[in-house]
């Protein structure tokens, strides 16, 4: 074997094992991240929006400035957030309990 | 009588008090007054029942008129504000998404805009850019504001929604980290973080809160007079609204007690003014650190700028 081909086996090698430990040890716990940062999101979008859900707001006027750059999550968002029927399970799913 | 020492030179004085009680002519006529003085007066007012253009007999609209030298005058359309405000939006929503989320939107927009923290929420906007023309060229402003428990409101809002706002920073800052650890190895979502557009709007709302919140808490700058008349419901319902004031520490400098019974009304009113007697002695005694100016019940309406005239000069003792 060439020093050539020792270097070439080795970036394959190493290639693919970056793209196994990814899919093993990080995806899936980054997906749980993920998982909780949009369901933190998806709290703060309550907290601004409220009002559109029939839940009285304080801000709710002031609050439409920020329309503008969240007029497309809104839609699915509302229909999350009312779809909600079981939030342990969800977070139970999250953690692979199910 | 124990005075509060008032400050130098106020530069914002707002009048309230119990509907009726002549909160537009007293404000009216202090203006007028300060700007006799010399001063370059604005005034502003806010009550939805808009009464300025009577008590001047000029026509005042949304926009700032000058109605004689020195004295300039605004009459705050919340509707109107509130119509632009949400026009702005929806067109600043064109720019940055498509038509059709835009339609969807629209009536949300409609909801949002007949709830019921709109109105002030537009009066207060309006506030702030005319407070922002302090200085150019107007170095006084007095507020006409609306009856006591909506002007309260108001006055309150920067406190109570700078809190909820810095919680709303909060909680996007928590969202956004989490957001961060989870794209970490993921660089196209990364760069999509760099820009917050959110954080932004909610600091610069903030902003305007701490600038308003400033100026009202700012004793050497801000002053609150309460216009009463010599009753029962006033007397208590100007006791309360202080309280809250002193809580927000908004500084209140003095009182105006209105439509006093002079003793030449005669007879008739006699017995009426025995009663006066006493509740002006209570008002002596419950806002003795305050100044107190009383004004008689004139035998007229004071309509149109020759009566404010007439009337003004007793204003002048809430200043020196």
């Amino acid at each position: 074997m060439s020093d050539k081909d020792k270097k070439h086996f080795l970036d394959t090698f190493r290639e693919w094992f970056g793209a196994f430990s990814y899919g093993v040890f990080i995806d899936k716990r980054m997906s749980v991240v993920r998982k909780e940062a949009y369901d933190e999101y998806d709290n703060l979008m309550l907290l601004l929006f409220s009002d559109f859900l029939g839940i009285p707001n304080p801000i709710s006027y002031y609050m439409l400035e920020l329309l503008p750059y969240l007029a497309e999550e809104l839609e699915p968002w509302e229909r999350r957030i009312q779809n909600r029927k079981f939030i342990v399970a969800e977070k139970a799913a999250q953690y692979d309990f199910d | 009588m124990a005075m509060k020492e008032k400050p130098s030179d106020p530069k914002y004085v707002f009048f309230g008090g119990k509907g009726g009680t002549g909160k537009t002519t007293c404000a009216g006529s202090f203006a007028v007054q300060m700007a006799k003085r010399g001063r370059k007066t604005l005034i502003i007012s806010t009550d939805p029942a808009h009464s300025l253009s009577d008590a001047y007999g000029a026509a005042i609209g949304p926009e700032i008129v000058p109605v004689s030298e020195n004295l300039w005058a605004v009459e705050v359309d919340a509707e109107l504000e509130a119509k632009k405000y949400v026009k702005q939006i929806q067109d600043q929503m064109l720019d940055l998404v498509s038509a059709a989320i835009v339609e969807e939107i629209k009536k949300q927009l409609e909801i949002a805009y007949l709830s019921p923290g709109a109105e002030e929420g537009a009066i207060f906007d309006k506030f702030i850019e005319i407070m922002h023309l302090m200085g150019k060229p107007y170095d006084l402003m007095v507020f006409d504001t609306a009856p006591t428990g909506h002007t309260l409101r108001l006055l309150t809002l920067p406190e109570v929604l700078g809190v909820w706002i810095q919680h709303l920073i909060d909680r996007h800052e928590k969202a956004r980290n989490l957001m961060k650890a989870s794209v970490k190895y993921d660089d196209i979502l990364r760069k999509r973080l760099e820009d917050d557009p959110i954080i932004r709007v909610l600091t610069k709302r903030k902003e305007k809160f701490e600038f308003a919140r400033g100026i009202l808490t700012d004793s050497e700058a801000c002053e609150f007079v309460f216009v009463l008349n010599a009753e029962k419901l006033p007397i208590l319902e100007t006791e309360r609204a202080i309280e809250l004031l002193e809580k927000f520490s908004i500084p209140v400098g003095g009182l105006v007690v209105n439509k006093v019974i002079p003793p030449e009304a005669g007879e008739y009113f006699q017995k009426r003014r025995v009663i006066q007697e006493g509740y002006l002695r209570d008002i002596q005694q419950r806002f003795s650190e305050y100044r107190i100016v009383q004004l008689p019940l004139l035998d007229m309406d004071i309509q149109g700028m020759s009566q404010i005239n007439m009337v003004s000069d007793l204003m002048g003792e809430l200043i020196h």
